[in-house]
């Protein structure tokens, strides 16, 4: 990290600190203040929306341990979050468990079904996984939508409100602090894992898993343990939205969504923490101001058919995804670092 | 039992449609070792194409269809020059997530410009069934399967003894060593996208004009993803043998299992094949194993 | 500058940002046009774009006609937000959770399918919401959601008792094979066949689910031939798209002509004959609750002038007469809530308006004859189907032409039994 001249780091403790100065302290107590306080000055639809953005956040965290930092392509993500909303929606609606209780077993139904479609993930690599992880997801929406009996099938299964104990989390602006919470908590998570031992083990493996394993990584353990982590924390972002949606359809969880959120890793930047917030941000906020202009693009071309702006979201992320890998594989992140040296460099930034 | 050969024929004849559109994967593979998720949308956008020249648009046969040919050519060509150059090095991470990019891309542009989303195409084939025994198998999917064999044969003579073709399976084999026979790999991997779609277009009519058009063309397109898993991702053969396999895997599964199991069960045994050959034989039947070394 | 300053002057930037709601909330608030809102969402892409689109178009022409010529409802303007679903429902979700923080009055859909996710929602909150094709398990226990037209489970009803009166000519009990798509669409006649069957006189051999983006249900139905080989009914409660697949796969297997094929309101539009061909389909019966287009009732000239200067593409086109009806019908609706408590408590669109609209317009209509463009609408406590009419028809020489007058469908209260969820 960079660090204004004059700020020298005398023992470990200063030299791994994430804030490591007093205006890195003010901006992100600052930035604090600001989320918390949103729920004052935004109207309903926009506490929503950013509700969907921190459970997003919580998911794509996950993808990103699993794919920027140890390398494992994994296109199904959207497959162990359903795991996780119908893990909680099954404990918490029809058997009448504790929300907390629920939320916990949901990120560890999701992490056991994960190890188990990783599994293949010691045996191969590169697009033989990401096809595998496509059948995966494939496979468990297929079980969803037919074990009818547990899950409701296709017609779908009703997920009552969170509640911890007499607190029930009805409106946008509660449920805004809890998902902020929990968005808060992963990301602490996220970024010491990736600080830590576990984190160098998974960048090893990234870069070259043989070299890795010569050098006495279990890549078994590890490979498993990073499917683990990242589908555990996609477990808790279903949970999240079952609650927040109130109503669970397989039709929630499509491929498509696995695809957009490999695009919100790439395009936040693989591998970094401040990644996956970056990008879910920016697409959330594209989706939003697709939604918001379809009206008025529809009525200024009349000419073409109703209900062509449906295709314009796609169109433009995959548009975004495809700019992005060609002109800035390293992501928004790499973009943000750039900055913040230019700043600190200025005027000498070149 | 007049019901297993029912099965068995419809599994062949659908087999075979899976099989061509692998074929196309199998191209792109065996020359640039790039993996085309995009598939499924290549084949869909072809085929609306299809229907826009020769519903909307009105042309006769013989114009629409060449028509269609070309606009494969041209996105294969655009797809190639303006997304996989310049990613000609990277990681293959970035390559296959390009893919990705434009598959959700293509998938938007079809929203986009047919937002009706489901049609049909005029019939190219008279309807009247034919009769295998007790079995009955309509036209198309005999022409289906015609074709797909007939393609099958000229790719595999090509990549045998044409000299584009041997330069083909060089570039898979050692880039650079292929650049320094002064082969200019660019317009190798431009052939090879080229004809993926021309050959994932002419799939695609095929199978719209059995079941229409609609987004049921991009689970096809998944469904041959394990074809080609099953068959080896490299080897022509493979997608052949391993395409009615799958087919009727699908068919008889569907047939039997539905009573015991439940509904649907169709649908996602080729899904469950895939898992269950990355866990015996992760390189398919007929596929090359990789050896890695540091 | 000073670190001491920077630091400072953050906190205070972050301070300002916090409180500046107040401020905001101090500004005199501007004086909005008087209007009543409301919400509409119909599929009009995804994979049931074949109706949507038609029913997307149907709405926002009725909305122009009441607004343009006949001052709105009860004297004000209707300010319809018509959206697209694209038959996903987390879309629906957003959009009706979107409707309710607008200060919408009601809200409709065109099908059962995404009336499904959003009734939890609405329900919770007491906001009402009108479907133009519905399946039982929307409104049993009856709550806030309504529907327009019979729903799936009256048309399988409707469609069996006609073929028992007209079509049967064997003894004892006929077999139906029912064939539904894996929604409330399908599941509508699985109910209505599991809760009848045996006071109808039929026997329901097999029931089998496809989905929408089939694309061959050869086996299926090769299934359903070896096992029950006299089966004499294919009832395929199912949009117009998969009906076709299934229709011409019964063609190729020369089950058809053989069995009599009858199909819900759904798939029983011209958009089927569109995409099958007229060779295929002739002679398929089906159910479907409007008038056919052309014939003599007061509503039709209009409805016929608007499409025609629009969307003359959909000339014909069943789907959107339905929704334009469901504008008439939403219109009376707000008209008589405004009659009756007054256009200020509906201006909040809060709950209170939303359970004044309800009582007080919807469940007051009574004997409102649409125009004539279907059924009579007519509510009855226990009972939130509004329309409760159906018509048999048949599809001959590439047209759908009617067979019967007016059949009602009889109230079955399915929350009685205990497999209905």
């Amino acid at each position: 990290m960079d660090l204004p001249s004059g700020t020298r780091n005398y023992d470990y403790a200063t030299d791994m600190a994430v804030l490591r100065t007093k205006t890195h302290w003010a901006f992100f107590i600052g930035f604090l203040i600001i989320v918390f306080t949103a729920p004052l000055y935004l109207r309903d639809n926009w506490l929503g929306i950013f509700n969907l953005i921190g459970i997003t956040i919580i998911a794509v965290t996950g993808l990103n341990i699993l794919v920027g930092y140890c390398g494992q392509l994994s296109i199904g993500h959207a497959g162990f979050m359903a795991v996780g909303a119908y893990t909680t929606g099954i404990l918490t609606g029809s058997l009448g468990w504790p929300f907390l209780v629920g939320l916990l077993c949901a990120g560890l139904s999701a992490g056991l079904i994960g190890i188990i479609f990783g599994l293949p993930s010691v045996r191969v690599k590169g697009f033989y996984l990401a096809i595998t992880t496509i059948a995966a997801q494939l496979i468990i929406i297929w079980i969803i939508n037919h074990w009818t009996s547990v899950t409701g099938g296709f017609m779908g299964m009703n997920v009552p409100r969170a509640s911890i104990g007499p607190l029930v989390f009805k409106s946008e602006a509660s449920q805004f602090y809890l998902i902020m919470v929990i968005v808060a908590v992963c990301l602490l998570v996220a970024k010491n894992l990736a600080r830590g031992r576990v984190g160098r083990a998974f960048i090893a493996v990234r870069d070259n898993d043989l070299a890795a394993e010569v050098m006495g990584i279990n890549l078994l353990y590890y490979k498993l343990l990073a499917f683990f982590i990242g589908c555990f924390l996609a477990g808790i972002a279903g949970a999240l939205l079952a609650h927040w949606t109130g109503f669970l359809n397989g039709e929630n969880f499509t491929l498509t969504d696995s695809i957009l959120y490999i695009g919100m890793v790439i395009i936040g930047g693989l591998g970094t923490t401040i990644g996956p917030i970056i990008g879910v941000v920016v697409i959330r906020l594209l989706q939003q101001g697709i939604i918001f202009i379809s009206p008025f693009i529809e009525n200024a071309i009349p000419a073409l058919s109703t209900g062509f702006t449906t295709g314009l979201g796609p169109m433009v992320f995959g548009l975004v995804i495809i700019l992005f890998l060609i002109l800035e594989p390293r992501g928004l992140a790499h973009r943000w670092t750039l900055f913040k040296a230019a700043y600190r460099l200025w005027p000498f930034s070149y | 039992m007049a019901e297993l050969l029912q099965y068995t024929i419809t599994g062949l004849a659908v087999g075979m449609v899976y099989a061509l559109i692998a074929l196309g994967f199998a191209l792109i593979w065996k020359s640039s070792s790039v993996a085309n998720l995009a598939l499924g949308q290549l084949v869909l956008i072809s085929s609306w194409f299809t229907y826009s020249m020769l519903v909307q648009a009105k042309f006769p046969y013989w114009l629409g269809l060449p028509a269609t040919i070309l606009f494969a050519v041209f996105l294969g060509w655009a797809i190639e020059r303006f997304t996989l150059r310049p990613l000609i090095a990277q990681p293959i991470l970035a390559m296959i997530t390009v893919t990705l990019g434009v598959a959700y891309f293509l998938e938007g542009v079809v929203t986009f410009v047919w937002p009706v989303s489901v049609a049909s195409l005029p019939r190219f084939f008279p309807q009247e069934p034919v009769h295998i025994g007790s079995a009955v198998i309509s036209q198309q999917y005999l022409w289906a399967a015609v074709i797909s064999l007939i393609l099958f044969g000229i790719l595999s003579l090509f990549f045998k003894y044409h000299k584009m073709g041997v330069a083909m399976r060089a570039t898979a084999d050692d880039q650079m060593a292929v650049q320094a026979c002064a082969i200019p790999v660019t317009s190798v991997f431009s052939t090879s996208w080229i004809f993926a779609c021309v050959v994932a277009a002419i799939g695609g009519v095929l199978i719209s004009s059995i079941a229409g058009i609609g987004n049921g063309l991009i689970e096809t397109g998944l469904k041959s993803f394990s074809v080609v898993i099953l068959g080896g991702l490299d080897s022509f053969i493979g997608c052949m043998v391993a395409g009615p396999i799958i087919g009727l895997c699908e068919n008889l599964g569907g047939g039997y299992l539905t009573t015991i199991i439940g509904p649907g069960i169709k649908d996602i045994i080729p899904f469950i094949i895939i898992i269950i050959v990355m866990i015996i034989k992760p390189y398919g039947l007929f596929g090359e194993t990789r050896i890695e070394r540091i | 500058m000073s670190k001491k300053l920077v630091v400072i002057g953050v906190l205070c930037l972050a301070l300002v940002v916090a409180v500046m709601p107040l401020a905001g909330a101090c500004a005199p608030k501007a004086q909005p046009v008087q209007v009543l809102k409301i919400g509409m969402m119909n599929p009009s892409t995804g994979k049931a774009a074949e109706k949507g689109l038609p029913m997307m178009n149907g709405n926002n022409d009725v909305i122009k006609y009441i607004n343009t010529e006949r001052g709105g409802a009860g004297g004000y303007p209707i300010d319809a937000t018509v959206l697209d679903s694209n038959y996903d429902p987390t879309k629906v979700v957003t959009i009706v959770k979107g409707f309710m923080t607008s200060g919408c009055l009601l809200f409709t859909t065109a099908a059962s399918a995404e009336m499904s996710p959003a009734k939890a929602s609405a329900n919770e909150a007491g906001f009402p919401g009108i479907s133009s094709f519905s399946a039982p398990s929307l409104y049993r226990p009856p709550a806030h959601i309504y529907g327009q037209t019979p729903d799936y489970g009256d048309d399988a009803i409707t469609f069996a008792n006609y073929y028992l009166q007209n079509i049967w000519k064997g003894t004892g009990k006929p077999k139906f094979a029912l064939l539904m798509l894996n929604n409330p669409t399908g599941y509508g006649a699985r109910d209505a066949f599991k809760a009848e069957a045996d006071q109808l006189g039929i026997e329901v051999v097999s029931m089998d689910e496809h989905a929408a983006t089939t694309t061959s249900e050869i086996d299926t139905l090769t299934r359903i031939k070896a096992d029950h080989p006299d089966v004499n009914v294919l009832y395929i409660s199912s949009t117009p798209q998969p009906a076709k697949v299934i229709i011409g796969n019964a063609k190729e297997l020369g089950i058809y002509p053989g069995v009599t094929i009858g199909v819900c309101h759904a798939g029983m539009t011209k958009a089927l004959i569109d995409l099958a061909g007229a060779d295929v389909v002739e002679g398929v019966y089906g159910v479907y609750p409007c008038v056919s287009w052309g014939d003599n009732v007061p509503g039709m000239a209009k409805m016929a002038e608007y499409c025609q200067k629009y969307h003359p593409e959909n000339v014909g086109n069943a789907d959107y007469m339905v929704s334009w009806a469901q504008g008439l019908i939403v219109a009376k609706a707000l008209e008589l809530a405004v009659k009756n408590v007054g256009y200020d408590a509906l201006a909040k669109g809060d709950a209170a308006a939303w359970q004044a609209v309800e009582t007080q317009g919807i469940q007051k209509l009574q004997n409102f004859d649409v125009e004539g463009l279907h059924g009579p609408v007519n509510y009855t406590p226990g009972d939130n189907r509004l329309d409760k009419f159906n018509r048999v028809f048949q599809i001959t020489n590439g047209k759908i032409t009617q067979l019967t007058d007016w059949v009602e469908a009889p109230l079955i209260k399915y929350e009685e039994f205990d497999w209905f969820k």
